[in-house]
C-alpha cells in the first residue's frame, strides 16, 4: 500500500464515526422542557438573596427552599425562564443573577479576559524565531 | 500555663526567623557561606513552630477553656478526630498550622545545603522573612494563645492577647462549626492544601535570591523542581478532597461551585500547572526564563491571596469564617510581596532573560506554550470574575454578582481546547513537529476518539457536549497509550522482552510518563464533570413509610424513620430502601439525615450516597414531618470517575517525582540529535 493510501485507510473509520455522530445528535439539544429540570437550571441561575455566594440551587436555608417552591409555581403557572428572571430582578436587584447580563457594565467583564487573550497571543507570536526559516529536524 | 507556654513558643520562633534573616543575609555576602552556622536559628525556629502547634493541641485536648480559642471552637463533646482537626479548623489555628509547615519546610531546606552555596543561604533568608509575617502575625493579631477574661451566659465574651493575668474558663466550649465537624475529611481536606500552599514558599524564595543575585543559570530552577512538584501534589490532593468532602456533606449533590473561596484554591493550582510546563521548556530548551520567574511570584503571591479570601471577609462567600483585623494585614503583606518581588524582577529582567526562541508553534514548546496561555487566561478570568463584584461595587456603588454560569461558560472552552493541545501536543516532539510526525502520533488517538463519540450516540446520549469530551477524552488517553506502547516497541526491538521494555520506558524517564498519567487523570475527569453536570438526574419525591416511587432505573421505598442523639448533635433521618425498577429486590439500604445542632440552632441535611459503576445514587432529605419525608434525589453518571481521575492525576504527580534524570541538555546539537532519535 502507499503512503498515501494507507493514511487515507486511517480516516475510515473516522468519518464513518463522524457520520454515525452526525446522524445520532442532528436534532441537537433541544430547548429543556421538563419542568424540574427547568427549574434547577434557574436555581443555579439565581443568588440565594441571603446567602454568602451560593445559588438557589445550592443553598438549604429556608429562604431558598421558599424560593425554589416559587420556581416551581412559575413553571407550572406558564412563565418563560425570562419572565421568571426578570421577576426575581424587580424583587431583589441586579445581584441576584449570578450570571451578570453582558450590557452596559457587563460587557467589562467578557472584554478584559478577551483583551487578556489577545496579549497573550501577541507574545505568545512573538516569541518565534524571526532570523531565519525553522529548521526540519523531524521526519 | 499552656497559654503562656504556647505564646512562649510563638515568640521563640518569631525571634528565630529574625535571627534567620539577619545571619543568613549575612552569611550570603561572605565568599564561602557555610549553612551550619544557621543551624540554631532554624532550629528555634522549628522548635518553636512545633511547640506552639504541639501546645495548641494539648490546650485543646484537655479541654483548656481559659484558651479563648479552645473555647470558641471545641466542646467538651466533641469526637476526638474534630478535637484535633478544630487545632487548624478556625483562623488562628489555621496560622499556628501555617507556621508549622513552613517552619519544617525552612528546616528541610536548610538540611539539604551545602557549604558554599550562597543561593540557598538567601533563599533561607527570604524564608525567614516569610516566617517572620507568619509567626508576627501570630503573636498580634491572629493569637491562638489569647485567654479568656470574661464569660457571659457560658460563652466567652472576652480575651486579652497577651497570655498573663487573670483567666477565666467557661464551663464547657460552643463547639466546631458544624458544618466542619461533620465528615472526616475535613480533617485531612485543610493541611493537605496547606502543605500545598507552603510548598510554594520554597520556589519563590529561590527565585528571588537568584533575581537579587543576578544569577543567569536555571540553578534555581533546577533545585526547586521537586519542591514544586511535591507542593503541587498536596494542593492537587487538597482542592480533590475539598471537592469530596463538598460532595458527601453539602446536601445538593455539587463539588464545585466556583465560590470564592474555592477559586481562591484554584489559582495557585492553575499558576502551578502552568509553571510547571513553562519549566520543563526551560529546562529543556533554555526557554521562557523571565516567564518562570513570574509563573514564580504569581503563584506565591496566589497562595497569599487565597488565604486573604478566606480569612478577611471581604468576599461574601460560604467559606470566609472569620471577619478580623486579620484582613488589612494579609492585604498588606500581599502587597509587599507582589511590588516587592515585581519590582525586583523588573530591575534584573534584563539580566535573566534570555534566550533561544521558537522554531515552531508546530512543537512540543508551542504546546506547553499553548498550556500556559490558556492557564493564564483560565486564571486571570477567574481573579476577575471573583473580584468583579467588588469592583463594580467601588466604581458605581451598584450590587452586582459572579457565580457559576460565568465561570462554566468560561471553563467548558479552555477545558475542551486543553484537551486538544494535550491530545495533539504531549507526544510530539521538541522544536518543530511536522505535519508528518503530528499525523503519525495522533491518527490512533483520532480514530478511538471518534469510535468513542459515536458509541456514545449509539448509546443514546444525546448531548453534544457530553460526546465531544468522551471523544477528546479517548483521544487523549489513546494517543498516550499508543506513544507508550511505540516507545516500548522500540526498547522491545532492541531486545528487551514485552514486560521490561514497558517497565524501563518509564523509568527511564518518570517525569515525562508521570506527567502523561496526570493527563489521562484529566481527561477522566473532563468526562466525569460532563456526566455528572449534563446527564445527571435531579427530582424530589414525597414519600409516607411503606410507599415507593421510581426514579430513574430504581425504585425507592420508605422504611422508617429514625432518630437518636449523638454528642452535640441530635440526628433524625429515614432508612430507604433503594431496589431495582421492579420494586422486589432491595440493592442497598440508605439513611439520609437531618443533624441538628442545637448550640448553633442550626439544622443541616446529611445526604447519604450509593456508589455503583454505572451511577451515584445520592439521597438527602429535603423536608420531614410524623406523616412523611421529601427526598431528594439525584442520580450522578460516572460520579466515581472523578475521584478516581483526580486520584490519577495525583498519582501522576507523585510518578514525576521519581524523574530519573535524562539530564537537560543544554547544546541544540543535543536536541537535535534525542529528537531524530525520538521520530
Amino acid at each position: 500500500m502507499s503512503d498515501r493510501a494507507r493514511n487515507l485507510a486511517w480516516l475510515i473509520v473516522p468519518v464513518i464515526a463522524l457520520a454515525i455522530i452526525v446522524v445520532g445528535l442532528w436534532p441537537g439539544d433541544q430547548a429543556e422542557t421538563d419542568p424540574e429540570a427547568r427549574a434547577y437550571s434557574l436555581a443555579t441561575r439565581l443568588k440565594c438573596p441571603i446567602c454568602a455566594g451560593e445559588s438557589l440551587a445550592g443553598s438549604q436555608t429556608d429562604l431558598a427552599k421558599d424560593l425554589r417552591v416559587l420556581i416551581d409555581d412559575e413553571i407550572a403557572a406558564g412563565s418563560t425562564d425570562q419572565e421568571i428572571i426578570d421577576k426575581f430582578v424587580v424583587n431583589y436587584g441586579e445581584q441576584v443573577l449570578l450570571d451578570p447580563p453582558s450590557t452596559g457594565w457587563g460587557v467589562v467583564l467578557w472584554v478584559v479576559p478577551l483583551g487578556i487573550l489577545a496579549a497573550g497571543i501577541v507574545a505568545v507570536l512573538g516569541l518565534r524565531r524571526k532570523d531565519k526559516e525553522p529548521q526540519e529536524v523531524s521526519t | 500555663m499552656i497559654a503562656a507556654a504556647g505564646y512562649l513558643s510563638i515568640l521563640a520562633a518569631l525571634v528565630s526567623s529574625v535571627a534567620l534573616v539577619v545571619e543568613a543575609i549575612r552569611h550570603s555576602r561572605t565568599p564561602e557561606p557555610d549553612p551550619a552556622r544557621l543551624k540554631l536559628p532554624v532550629l528555634g525556629l522549628v522548635i518553636g513552630g512545633v511547640a506552639a502547634f504541639l501546645l495548641l493541641e494539648i490546650g485543646i485536648l484537655t479541654h483548656d477553656f481559659s484558651i479563648a480559642y479552645v473555647a470558641k471552637n471545641t466542646a467538651l463533646g466533641t469526637p476526638f478526630v474534630f478535637l484535633l482537626a478544630a487545632g487548624w479548623a478556625a483562623l488562628q489555628g489555621s496560622v499556628v498550622l501555617w507556621g508549622l509547615m513552613l517552619a519544617v519546610f525552612t528546616w528541610l531546606v536548610w538540611r539539604r545545603l551545602k557549604k558554599g552555596d550562597g543561593l540557598g543561604v538567601l533563599a533561607l533568608a527570604i524564608m525567614g522573612a516569610v516566617s517572620i509575617f507568619w509567626f508576627g502575625l501570630m503573636a498580634t493579631a491572629a493569637n491562638p494563645f489569647a485567654l479568656c477574661t470574661e464569660v457571659v451566659n457560658g460563652f466567652c465574651s472576652a480575651t486579652s492577647s497577651v497570655p498573663i493575668g487573670d483567666a477565666v474558663a467557661p464551663l464547657d466550649g460552643i463547639g466546631p462549626n458544624p458544618l466542619l465537624a461533620n465528615h472526616i475529611l475535613m480533617a485531612v481536606h485543610p493541611p493537605l492544601l496547606y502543605v500545598g500552599y507552603v510548598g510554594f514558599t520554597v520556589p519563590f524564595a529561590f527565585a528571588v535570591a537568584a533575581l537579587i543575585r543576578s544569577e543567569r543559570s536555571m540553578v534555581w530552577l533546577d533545585r526547586t523542581h521537586r519542591w514544586s512538584l511535591v507542593a503541587w501534589v498536596f494542593l492537587t490532593a487538597g482542592i480533590l478532597l475539598g471537592a469530596w468532602w463538598s460532595y458527601e456533606v453539602l446536601g445538593w449533590g455539587g463539588y464545585w461551585a466556583w465560590d470564592p473561596v474555592e477559586n481562591a484554591a484554584l489559582l495557585p493550582w492553575i499558576s502551578a500547572t502552568a509553571f510547571i510546563h513553562s519549566a520543563t521548556v526551560q529546562r529543556r530548551r533554555s526557554m521562557l526564563q523571565a516567564w518562570n520567574y513570574v509563573l514564580v511570584i504569581v503563584t506565591f503571591s496566589l497562595t497569599i491571596f487565597g488565604t486573604f479570601l478566606t480569612r478577611s471577609g471581604v468576599i461574601a462567600s460560604v467559606h470566609a469564617f472569620s471577619l478580623s483585623v486579620v484582613g488589612p494585614v494579609l492585604l498588606i503583606f500581599l502587597g509587599v510581596i507582589v511590588f516587592g518581588s515585581f519590582g525586583l524582577f523588573a530591575v534584573r529582567a534584563n539580566t535573566v532573560a534570555s534566550s533561544p526562541r521558537l522554531d515552531s508553534l508546530s512543537s512540543r514548546e508551542g504546546f506547553i506554550l499553548l498550556n500556559n496561555l490558556l492557564m493564564t487566561l483560565f486564571g486571570f478570568t477567574i481573579i476577575f470574575g471573583t473580584m468583579y463584584p467588588l469592583l463594580v461595587e467601588a466604581f458605581t456603588g451598584r450590587e452586582v454578582s459572579v457565580g457559576r454560569p460565568f465561570f462554566d461558560r468560561v471553563a467548558v472552552p479552555i477545558a475542551f481546547l486543553l484537551l486538544i493541545a494535550i491530545g495533539v501536543g504531549a507526544t510530539s516532539p521538541w522544536r518543530v513537529a511536522t505535519g508528518k510526525v503530528l499525523w503519525k502520533r495522533t491518527r490512533v488517538g483520532l480514530n478511538v476518539g471518534f469510535v468513542v463519540a459515536a458509541l456514545a450516540v449509539l448509546g443514546g446520549i444525546g448531548s453534544v457536549a457530553v460526546v465531544a469530551i468522551l471523544g477528546l477524552a479517548g483521544f487523549v488517553i489513546a494517543n498516550i497509550i499508543a506513544f507508550y506502547v511505540h516507545q516500548a516497541s522500540r526498547s522491545h526491538g532492541g531486545g528487551k522482552p514485552w514486560p521490561s521494555a514497558l517497565l524501563s520506558t518509564i523509568r527511564n524517564d518518570m517525569g515525562f510518563w508521570g506527567g502523561q498519567v496526570a493527563h489521562i487523570g484529566l481527561a477522566l475527569v473532563a468526562v466525569a464533570i460532563a456526566t455528572t453536570s449534563v446527564l445527571a438526574i435531579r427530582t424530589e419525591v414525597p414519600l409516607v413509610v411503606g410507599e415507593t416511587a421510581i426514579v430513574d432505573d430504581y425504585c425507592l421505598g420508605y422504611i422508617e424513620p429514625f432518630d437518636r442523639i449523638e454528642p452535640e448533635r441530635n440526628v433524625q433521618g429515614a432508612r430507604v430502601a433503594i431496589l431495582d425498577r421492579s420494586c422486589e429486590n432491595t440493592r442497598v439500604v440508605l439513611e439520609p439525615r437531618l443533624h441538628e445542632y442545637p448550640k448553633f440552632g442550626q439544622v443541616i441535611a446529611t445526604p447519604q450516597v450509593w456508589t455503583t459503576w454505572i451511577d451515584d445514587v445520592y439521597l438527602t432529605i429535603a423536608a420531614m414531618d410524623e406523616n412523611g419525608i421529601r427526598l431528594k434525589v439525584l442520580v450522578f453518571p460516572l460520579q466515581w470517575l472523578l475521584w478516581v481521575g483526580g486520584l490519577t492525576i495525583v498519582a501522576g504527580g507523585v510518578l514525576a517525582l521519581g524523574r530519573k534524570s535524562r539530564r537537560p541538555s543544554r547544546t541544540p546539537e543535543a536536541f537535535d540529535e534525542r529528537e531524530r532519535a525520538d521520530v
